[in-house]
């Protein structure tokens, strides 16, 4: 039987043996507690110390319903459902707020319990609005699902006023609120306040009046504020831009990877035909938990506009529909009558550019003889400041898994909220948790956690690190200097704007100089204290990929440009004669200086490799197809390369898979990370801290926040109808509340 | 009896022809061949000893297991030869994954097992179809996934039918060991949170 795909199979056996190796060494901050053993419906369960009754009957299998209890929450316990029987306890205990203790022995499926349990669900239900037909929650709903179980067949219920009536809440245009159906399990307020930082999000009255809001008329201003509507157990809080879209059983899911931020998030994509219909978060640990934010979950609205579904040619100043073979001629036509050679032929790769094609389009303008690869942001077209022969100078050594795990963060130009919003509640999680501090060098950003603001520009890191005082700062505000000094596990993040920026070199100079000078507490077996925040999906990949110009290509005039995603670029880079071809999914900013339009494929629509800010590659998934005659987008290389007359050398995926491994095993090895010798992580510091004589001195222009507009960072997010919303909400603070209950008098009652 | 191919009676090891022993296997698990395919599959049995003698008649209606064959290696036995699928099968990739628990929800529902299913054909996966607005495919195998019990129970299945596969490895959910009275400690230093509600 002849079979094509062995090489496949080989990097599977590869992968495996990749995933066998000792995952990780980092050494957790929590003290092992003594294990206890406690006996879960007869059967024997050994848990640490300290852990809820809950968790211990989960772990010996026995499924416990709960409402308010959440696994990465903290505890309530005032939903009561998950109660259950302990052996000699007068009455039934609620497993969430009860310590498991050594040798009780617990019941999970006793008429006691279910006695018990039935009696909550005829409290909870009788208040709770009868319109699940209507209600967004249907189908995925834990009222739902558990009063099939518990719920009494019929009602006891009959008050003349009828059931509790609350008024909406208008939280803004991504959280759609029905109160009524509220059980007050406090989850969302739990979720706000821990995680979120939205301290504003509370309860008010008691008992029966137990009212959720904002206490005041006002949004809820925080990128992570979809989390709430997959976190409330009924539909009291669901999704404004999915509502009434779609039922959960419709919906096709396929796991995949967020490109929004460099952070890789994890994420369910739920489509229905062609359609993307909603994103959910997929849980994993070692990146965001079980939290996206709001541009990754909502920002699927952009893959339905402004979209390229076929070659388009310019004529004149506009641009005609043409066939693909029409499209490729007139760039090799172009490609011939510019007269471009060498490093006249320039490539610039864009922010949500996948690493397939990034590896082919590195591969297909070599063979073309030019070395002239760039990347859209500030400097591009310079060979990066930190280098690419090292991966630790470009990378988040730290991984996102360990921030918490640091005692002292000193921030240099960078906004995590808004560049890593994942990471930045890991920071919230450690500030509240573990009492980590936190100092920031740059632009003053509405952070949801403290910080001492230490200084503003270049020169005021070289003199923080060196242990001067920073010029306008008093005494007080110092603090954090003597913090830096005592922390045991130092942690520098280090802004992808500072890298780019001209004063990158300098900062990276001091910043490497003082991280060797106390590399004992910075760089050790168990933790890396120096990390640089991508905040691009593509940007660790183009590094891996060596996706970066010759010192040589620098000051070459183009006379070819390839624009792949390319969609932040500096017009003025791009010569008024030059022909351009723009590679991407959206009509937007790149698109407007092609010569050639080629439709490829946005990330719901690929099967394509990522690398986030960490260095672990992870491979997304189709969901739905590209619309109209758009194409995967290494596949357009590949068959552009074969019209240009230099055709790259892999016909299918795998083989690309293959080169890849060559170019960097780490492409292809997937969720995992590779960590660096700590020998080769001090050479690439040191590399760091001799820059090239050139190098100017560290200037006192202050660091600049590189997005203004979280919600508008990309093209997808700018063809967003929600993230418009959303900038308006909150961007522009330019929001209207609504009186959600539009009747505005009674409103019906049913008892 | 002498209507029956000889080897279908045979009870000890045959000679190792793929097809040969994939169906004496088949034999043995009496079991309609429905079954194999929509349920849950599990690896293949443990090789076993030489079988007592049993009716062949009484295999045929299924009242008796069929006689026992030894199955070396199961990779070795390439049920594609036999399966009937298409060609083009051969030359797509199966990704074998354990499904995210939803986030909408407390339960843990259809986490457990694993699935082996298709990666969305390019051109041919969906499309609207002008009649409703409904989505039409092309791809026999858009709609399909198989469940397993095990992650070599798919692997094993995958490789039988010569399929490549990339396999998913689930991420483990790391819960710290929680409690009530977390609400209520003292953390030394300036209060960072009023938890007032």
């Amino acid at each position: 039987m002849l079979r094509r795909f062995t090489a496949g199979r080989s990097i599977a056996r590869r992968l495996a043996q990749g995933q066998a190796q000792p995952a990780r060494l980092f050494s957790t901050s929590q003290p092992r507690k003594a294990d206890i053993t406690l006996t879960v419906d007869g059967k024997e369960v050994t848990v640490p110390q300290g852990t809820a009754l809950i968790q211990a009957c989960e772990a010996a299998g026995a499924a416990v319903p709960r409402f308010c209890y959440h696994d990465r929450l903290a505890i309530a316990g005032n939903c009561r459902m998950c109660l259950v029987e302990v052996e000699r306890s007068p009455k039934p205990v609620a497993s969430c707020a009860m310590p498991a203790m050594p040798g009780s022995k617990v019941f999970t499926n006793t008429p006691l319990v279910h006695k018990a349990r039935e009696g909550v669900m005829e409290f909870l239900l009788a208040n709770h609005p009868l319109d699940c037909p209507i209600c967004d929650q249907g189908g995925e709903c834990d009222l739902q699902d558990q009063s099939m179980r518990y719920g009494s067949d019929r009602t006891r219920f009959h008050e003349i006023t009828g059931k509790r009536a609350v008024e909406n809440k208008d939280l803004g245009p991504i959280v759609k609120t029905s109160m009524n159906r509220c059980i007050q399990c406090t989850r969302c307020v739990r979720f706000a306040n821990d995680v979120a930082g939205v301290e504003e999000l509370g309860t008010t009255g008691r008992g029966n009046d137990l009212q959720i809001g904002m206490y005041i008329e006002k949004t809820m201003d925080s990128e992570m504020s979809g989390n709430i509507i997959d976190l409330c157990p009924v539909g009291a809080l669901t999704s404004k831009p999915y509502a009434f879209q779609a039922r959960p059983w419709e919906l096709k899911k396929t796991e995949s990877i967020d490109v929004l931020d460099a952070v890789g998030s994890n994420i369910r994509v739920d489509s229905r035909g062609v359609q993307v219909m909603r994103i959910q978060p997929k849980i994993n640990d070692e990146i965001n938990e079980e939290w996206i934010n709001d541009k990754t979950r909502y920002a699927y609205d952009g893959l339905k506009y402004q979209r390229l579904t076929t070659p388009l040619v310019r004529e004149g100043d506009r641009f005609v529909p043409a066939s693909w073979e029409h499209a490729m001629d007139t760039i090799r036509h172009g490609l011939q009558s510019s007269g471009a050679k060498g490093d006249e032929i320039k490539a610039v790769a864009g922010h949500t550019a996948d690493t397939e094609s990034l590896v082919a389009l590195k591969d297909f303008i070599n063979r073309l003889g030019s070395e002239n690869l760039t990347l859209d942001q500030s400097l591009g077209d310079a060979p990066p400041v930190t280098g690419v022969d090292v991966r630790s100078n470009y990378l988040f050594n730290t991984g996102i898994e360990n921030v918490g795990e640091a005692d002292a963060v000193l921030l240099i130009g960078t906004n995590p909220r808004h560049e890593a919003a994942i990471i930045n509640t890991r920071f919230r999680k450690s500030y509240l948790q573990t009492g980590a501090e936190f100092g920031l060098i740059g632009e003053d950003f509405d952070s949801v956690f403290e910080y001492d603001h230490v200084g503003t520009s270049p020169s005021d890191v070289e003199a923080f690190l060196s242990g001067k005082a920073v010029k306008g700062k008093g005494k007080g505000e110092n603090d954090f200097a003597r913090i830096w000094k005592e922390a045991k596990k130092p942690l520098i993040v280090v802004g992808s704007a500072v890298v780019e920026g001209k004063d990158g070199a300098a900062v990276l100079k001091a910043i490497s100089k003082h991280v060797l000078a106390n590399e004992k507490k910075f760089v050790t077996p168990e933790w890396n204290g120096f990390s640089i925040l991508q905040r691009a999906a593509s940007r660790a990949a183009a590094y891996d990929a060596g996706f970066t110009p010759s010192p040589t290509s620098t000051n070459t005039t183009p006379k070819f440009v390839y624009l792949l995603n390319a969609d932040e670029i500096d017009p003025s880079t791009i010569p008024e004669n030059a022909f351009v071809v723009y590679q991407g999914h959206h009509g937007d900013l790149g698109a407007q200086f092609a010569d050639v339009c080629l439709p490829g494929a946005a990330y719901t629509e690929k099967s394509s490799t990522w690398v986030n800010t960490e260095g672990r590659s992870q491979l997304g998934r189709v969901a739905v197809v590209p619309p109209g005659a758009s194409r995967e987008d290494w596949k357009i290389i590949r068959a552009l390369s074969e019209i240009v007359g230099s055709p790259i050398p892999y016909d299918d995926i795998i083989q690309l898979r293959q080169r890849m491994w060559d170019i960097s095993p780490t492409l292809v090895r997937y969720d995992v990370i590779e960590k660096p010798s700590l020998e080769f992580i001090k050479l690439g510091l040191q590399l760091l801290s001799t820059p090239p004589s050139t190098t100017k001195a560290a200037s006192t222009t202050p660091f600049k926040k590189p997005i203004n507009d979280f919600y508008r960072t990309d093209a997808i997010s700018r063809a967003s109808v929600t993230m418009a919303a959303c900038s308006k909400a909150f961007t522009k603070k330019e929001y209207d509340i609504a009186s959600v209950d539009e009747a505005g008098s009674a409103q019906a009652s049913y008892a | 009896m002498s209507l029956l191919p000889r080897y279908l009676i045979r009870s000890r090891p045959s000679i190792p022809s793929p097809s040969l022993s994939f169906r004496n296997r088949m034999l043995h698990t009496s079991r309609p061949l429905q079954a194999e395919t929509r349920g849950p599959v599990d690896p293949p049995p443990a090789p076993a000893g030489a079988a007592p003698h049993t009716a062949i008649m009484d295999v045929v209606a299924g009242l008796a297991e069929g006689p026992v064959v030894p199955v070396e290696d199961a990779s070795v036995v390439a049920a594609e030869v036999v399966s009937g699928a298409p060609h083009e099968l051969q030359l797509r990739q199966v990704r074998i994954f354990k499904p995210t628990k939803s986030t909408m929800q407390s339960a843990k529902g259809k986490t457990k097992r694993w699935v082996l299913d298709w990666d969305v054909l390019q051109g041919a996966g969906r499309w609207e179809n002008p009649l409703m607005g409904w989505a039409s495919s092309a791809d026999y195998m858009q709609g399909t996934t198989l469940g397993f019990r095990s992650k070599e129970a798919a692997i094993s299945f995958a490789e039988r039918q010569g399929w490549d596969y990339i396999v998913s490895e689930p991420k483990v959910a790391k819960i710290p060991p929680k409690n009530y009275a977390n609400n209520y400690v003292h953390v030394p230093g300036k209060l960072r949170i009023h938890h007032t509600k």
